[in-house]
This record gives C-alpha cells, sequence and structure tokens, in this order.
C-alpha cells in the first residue's frame, strides 16, 4: 500500500466575493512509499510548498483526494488531522519556526507535550534526539543564542521526537550557509535511512539530488518525476545517534 | 492524548515564564483595575460610616436650633462664611429653651451648647481644651454615659459652679493613672472641681467627645466667656414622627421670643434630624457617584491596558499558534491553553490588587482618622472587590480569548504565515 496518495489534488486561493482567483495547484497525483526520499523541486512561485502543505496535512486541497495509508484524510475533522500530524509527521522550515523564548529543550519537547507523556519520558526522548542532531551541548540555551545552522538542528529534532513516519522538510538549508546545509542534509539523510520517509521541498536541484527520487514541478502541475540515479551524500559532520 | 489537565496547566506555565514582560503587563493592568475600585468604594464606605455615627451620637430623637445671619438660608455659604467671619449672633439663649420646652407639647426637655477654647491644667500638666458649657439633659440626651462620678446638675447650672465632667481623653492627658475625681484643675486662673469622667465614646465623627470638657453653661456664660447667649440648644421629642409639625412649632415660639414677624430675618434656624439625613445622604450620594466614576474610569484604563497586550501577544503568538498546530495541538489544546494563561494571569493579579488595595485603605484608614481626631472605619466591602474583579477578569478573557479562538481557528499554514 502506498504511504501517501493524491488524486488530482488542486488548490485555489481567491477572496470569497472577488473573482480573482489563483491556481497555485492544477490537478497533481502522484504516490509516495515508505522509505523514500522524495525532492519536490521548482521555482518559487510553482506551488511546491502549498503542494508539501497539503502532503503534510498543514492546508486542505480545493479538490482531489488525498489518501494518508489507504485513508481518506478529506474525511478527517481539524483535530483529528492535528492527531495525524502529532503522530505521523515531522516539519522542518526554511525559517526554522522555534518559540523563541523557550529553551532548546523545551523547543523539542513541544510535540511530545501534546502527547500526554511524563515530564521525565518527554525529557528523556528529547534528548535522545537532541543528541542525535548534536546540540546536546545547548538544551538549556533560547533559540536566539545559536547559529542558523544549529538552529536548524534543533527544529530536525523536534520534527522526528515523535517518532513520525514522515518528515517534510521546505527549503531546510535555504537560511544556512553551505557547511551548515551539508549538516543538515546529512542528518536528513540519515534520518532517511533509518527508515523515515523524508520529502523535501526545495528550488535548488543540488539541494534536491541529495533525494531518492525527484518530482519536478512548474505552474503548478507535474513536469517530470524521476528517480534519481547519482545521488548525493551529504559531509556527515553530525554523526546521527541510533 | 493531552487529557491531563496537568499537562495543560504546564503548557500554560511554561508560555507564562517565557513571556515574562507581558504576563507582568497583564497582571499590572487587573491589579490597577481592582486596586482602584478596592480604595475608591473603601473611602465611600468610610465617609458614610463615619457620617451616621456623627447622627448615631446625636440620637434622631431631636431637634436643633442654632443661630443664623438674617436674610440668609441655613445651608447657604453666606450664613457659614459670615459666621466664620466673625459676626456672632448673641441673640439665642436659654431662655428661649426654657419657653419652647414650656409651649411645644411634643418637647420635655433640652441642653444648651457654647464651646470656647481654653487651656485647662493640673500640677504641671497644660492642655488645650475644648470647653462644652451645657446642662444636666446633655448626658441624657446623647450617648455618653459616666464612667465614674456624676454629671452636671441642675444646682451645678443654677449656682454657677465651678465644676467640670472630663471626657475620657482628656482625664488621660492630665491626669494620666492618677485619680481625677475631686481634685482640682485651673481653667483662666480658676479652679475648678472634676465630678465626673465620661466613658470613652470614640469620635462622632466631626467632633470627639473624648476630648471635650463639660461645664455647666451658665459657669461657662459668665466665669469663663463673659457672654449670656449660646450658640446651639438642642430639644427632645416626645414623638419623633411629629418633627415637622414640632420643628415649626418651635420656630413660632423662638419668633415670638425674638419679636421676629418676618421669617426672612430669622436669626435661628431649626433643623429635624429628618433634615439634617437628608442633606447627609444627599452629599454621600454624591460623593460615592463621583468616587464610583473615578473607579468607573480606572476600570476602563486598565480594561483597555489589558485589552492592548492581550491582542498584541495573540498577535504576535499567532505563529506559535500555527507551529503548535503543526506538530499536533487540537483546537482546543490552544483555547485552553489560553483560557489559563488569562485565568492564571487574573487571579494573580486580582489578588495582588486586593492585597494593595486593602494595604492602601488599612493605610488610608489610619491617617485620615488621625487627621480627624479619631477612626475612619476600615471597610472593604466584598462587593467591590468581586466588581473588580469581575470587570477585570472579563476583560481579559474576552480580549485574550476571544483573539486566541480566532488563531486557533485558522489552518496551521495560515497561523503559520502570519
Amino acid at each position: 500500500m502506498d504511504l501517501i496518495r493524491l488524486e488530482q489534488i488542486t488548490k485555489n486561493y481567491g477572496n470569497p466575493g472577488s473573482d480573482i482567483t489563483t491556481h497555485v495547484l492544477k490537478g497533481v497525483t502522484f504516490s509516495i512509499q515508505e522509505g523514500e526520499f522524495l525532492s519536490i523541486m521548482g521555482p518559487s512561485g510553482s506551488g511546491k510548498s502549498t503542494l508539501m502543505h497539503i502532503i503534510g496535512l498543514l492546508d486542505r486541497p480545493t479538490s482531489g483526494k488525498y489518501f494518508l495509508r489507504g485513508e481518506d484524510t478529506s474525511q478527517l475533522s481539524d483535530d483529528q488531522l492535528a492527531r495525524l500530524r502529532n503522530k505521523e509527521i515531522g516539519f522542518i522550515f526554511q525559517s526554522f519556526n522555534l518559540l523563541p523564548r523557550i529553551s532548546v529543550l523545551e523547543n523539542v519537547v513541544l510535540p511530545l507535550s501534546y502527547v500526554g507523556l511524563s515530564q521525565a519520558k518527554e525529557e528523556e526522548l528529547a534528548l535522545k534526539v537532541i543528541r542525535a542532531v548534536g546540540m546536546e551541548h545547548r538544551i538549556n540555551n533560547m533559540p536566539n543564542q545559536l547559529s542558523g545552522g544549529e538552529q536548524q538542528r534543533v527544529a530536525i529534532a523536534r520534527a522526528f521526537v515523535n517518532n513520525p513516519s514522515i518528515i517534510f522538510a521546505d527549503e531546510p538549508t535555504g537560511n544556512l550557509d553551505s557547511k551548515s546545509g551539508q549538516q543538515v542534509m546529512s542528518i536528513l539523510q540519515e534520518l532517511n535511512h533509518q527508515g523515515h520517509t523524508v520529502v523535501l521541498v526545495t528550488h535548488e536541484s543540488a539541494t534536491a539530488e541529495h533525494g531518492t527520487r525527484m518530482i519536478k514541478i512548474h505552474d503548478g502541475k507535474i513536469l517530470s518525476d524521476e528517480p534519481i540515479i547519482n545521488r548525493l551524500l551529504a559531509d556527515r559532520e553530525g554523526e546521527l545517534g541510533k | 492524548m493531552f487529557r491531563n489537565f496537568k499537562d495543560k496547566l504546564n503548557i500554560s506555565r511554561k508560555a507564562l515564564v517565557a513571556n515574562k514582560a507581558r504576563s507582568i503587563l497583564t497582571i499590572l493592568g487587573i491589579v490597577i483595575g481592582v486596586f482602584t475600585v478596592i480604595v475608591v468604594l473603601s473611602i465611600g464606605e468610610g465617609f458614610r460610616f463615619f457620617v451616621l455615627k456623627q447622627i448615631e451620637f446625636f440620637g434622631n430623637d431631636i431637634i436643633q436650633v442654632e443661630t443664623k445671619v438674617p436674610n440668609t438660608s441655613k445651608t447657604s455659604s453666606s450664613n457659614a462664611t459670615t459666621q466664620a467671619l466673625g459676626a456672632t449672633i448673641i441673640t439665642l439663649k436659654s431662655e428661649d429653651a426654657e419657653a419652647v420646652v414650656r409651649q411645644v407639647a411634643n418637647t420635655d426637655m433640652y441642653y444648651p451648647g457654647i464651646m470656647g477654647q481654653e487651656l485647662a491644667s493640673y500640677r504641671s500638666e497644660i492642655k488645650k481644651v475644648l470647653l462644652f458649657g451645657t446642662n444636666a439633659n446633655a448626658a441624657k440626651m446623647t450617648k455618653g454615659g459616666i464612667e465614674e462620678g456624676d454629671f452636671l446638675s441642675k444646682e451645678d447650672e443654677i449656682g454657677n459652679r465651678r465644676v467640670v465632667v472630663l471626657g475620657s481623653e482628656v482625664r488621660d492627658d492630665l491626669f494620666g493613672i492618677q485619680p481625677a475625681l475631686g481634685e482640682l484643675i485651673k481653667i483662666k486662673g480658676q479652679s475648678y472641681k472634676v465630678i465626673g469622667v465620661m466613658k470613652k465614646q470614640g469620635n462622632a465623627g466631626f467632633f470627639n467627645p473624648d476630648k471635650e470638657i463639660y461645664v455647666p453653661v451658665t459657669t461657662m456664660q459668665k466665669q469663663i466667656m463673659g457672654i449670656d447667649y449660646v450658640t446651639i440648644i438642642v430639644f427632645h421629642l416626645k414623638d419623633v414622627s411629629l418633627a415637622q409639625e414640632t420643628a415649626k412649632d418651635i420656630a413660632l415660639v423662638m419668633r415670638q421670643q425674638h419679636q421676629i414677624t418676618n421669617p426672612d430675618k430669622d436669626d435661628f434656624a431649626v433643623n429635624t434630624m429628618e433634615e439634617a439625613q437628608t442633606i447627609i445622604d444627599s452629599v454621600i450620594g454624591g460623593i460615592t457617584l463621583l468616587l464610583g466614576a473615578v473607579a468607573a474610569l480606572s476600570l476602563i484604563v486598565g480594561g483597555v491596558g489589558i485589552m492592548n497586550i492581550m491582542l498584541v501577544s495573540v498577535r504576535e503568538r499567532t505563529r506559535e499558534i500555527g507551529l503548535r498546530k503543526a506538530v499536533g495541538a487540537t483546537k482546543k489544546d490552544i483555547l485552553y491553553q489560553f483560557v489559563i494563561e488569562a485565568v492564571v494571569l487574573t487571579l494573580a493579579g486580582g489578588i495582588i490588587g486586593i492585597f494593595l488595595g486593602a494595604l492602601l485603605s488599612l493605610i488610608g484608614s489610619f491617617f485620615i482618622g488621625r487627621a480627624l481626631g479619631g477612626s475612619w472605619p476600615l471597610t472593604i466591602s466584598v462587593s467591590s472587590v468581586l466588581l473588580g474583579f469581575f470587570v477585570s477578569a472579563v476583560t481579559g478573557l474576552v480580549f485574550g480569548i476571544y483573539p486566541a479562538k480566532k488563531a486557533a481557528g485558522l489552518t496551521p499554514i495560515e497561523a503559520l504565515r502570519s
């Protein structure tokens, strides 16, 4: 069974009462298999981020069907989607989206606080993933005391602290220097290696080629969908814990 | 999944601690609101109590006749200022009172009053004291009671005797713990025998009977002040319900005594306690209204402050809400977080506000009491606490939760993009 299957997904933006509608996605159909590292590539404005938000259950399509493990997600309530995100999905954003006024540890604990574990268990799990991204020396720091690369590593730790099946990364290296970018890509590849499905959205082909499969998207439609033959492997500076 | 209240509390606690400045500002808004309401209403209540106590001391079964400047109204400022500037009306006499009690059936006794300040001394102690020249009825008609010895008698009055009855504070000032009864004190170079000491009364509004020395009215007039008039006469009524008619009868007798035909030329004023009560009620009503307006204003100011901070904070936190939703928070989780945050802030602000308000009221009542030479009661009404709390809480909840609810209703991506 496909992990995710999209059928004729469209997304329109428009103000109610106004005639102007923007068609961002114009009928997108594809599947994602468990264990893939899928890169979705396209120029800005192509609809790739919108597509990722829909696959990531952050947004709903205007039309079309989205099956997650065979279940039609359009039938689910907002709260059911929230729980599904909590259990199945981790996000990494270009701008990190760490909460500014809480520590590294508390940021990583955040998804767990909606699970209902004991505080000790929460911290144990969080420390494990923080160690995995090599940030254990910074657990009590505030996000603004970290470099961009460090912040993104914390954000990655947060993304997989719940042990989700899929990790979505939206331009995760976009705000980073190349060395930090390499580290981030290395961690993503390692996570993929450990069995997490990774969906990466980027406009840089060099970044996209770290994946196992590439979908090129342009103007809301899929241009091509091919496996990546000569996959790039990122430098491993931060060894990922097992 | 996240069913546990402790988890919810924990999330809110972390968020509050993480946003210290904002939390403190919100609390401050509530503190100001609750604080002001408590203080303002406490002052109002204290004032009412203060005035009512004065009325209570004199009783309500009396009618007062006071001197008045002719051609002025008795409550007018020209009457008050003319007398204050030194125009003394010298026409009110004890004989007028005798005539009233004889002719007006509803009156059965009276006491006259004339006041003056003199130095009194006992051995080496010298004190400035307030003398009150009156007769035997004063003790019967007011709430004052004798602690030791006797009050002034009819014979003391007739005989111009040099005897005094001391208020409890005067006794303490002059004699300390020594016995006072039978001792001689000096006023204007003459010796006066202490025949009695009054029980402690406590301050009765604007005057304090504990600080007075009672002297027979005749002694006061002839030996101390060298005059033959009084400034006030207080009549006792047999039937209080007839106060209005009796007041008219008294005025008639007074005009006869003073040979006045035109009521405008009255050199006296007749006051029933009912009238006094009406005046006091309207004054207190006005003051309460004014204080209420001040309290309302400060509540509005506090409320606007809370509203501002809440609106800004929710807007500022829309991204946070988006992120929380992205990592799995449901709409309810977000709402609970904001409700708990608002409740915690409101409670904290309310408790601090009540505490500070009570503290200032306490300090205020102490100093006002001292300034007025008596006690100003500390009254913190439950309703004022509830009112302050309620308004602040509602403001906090409405302006905190409404925007949070809106933000919680956004899709995570809309919230994240903001």
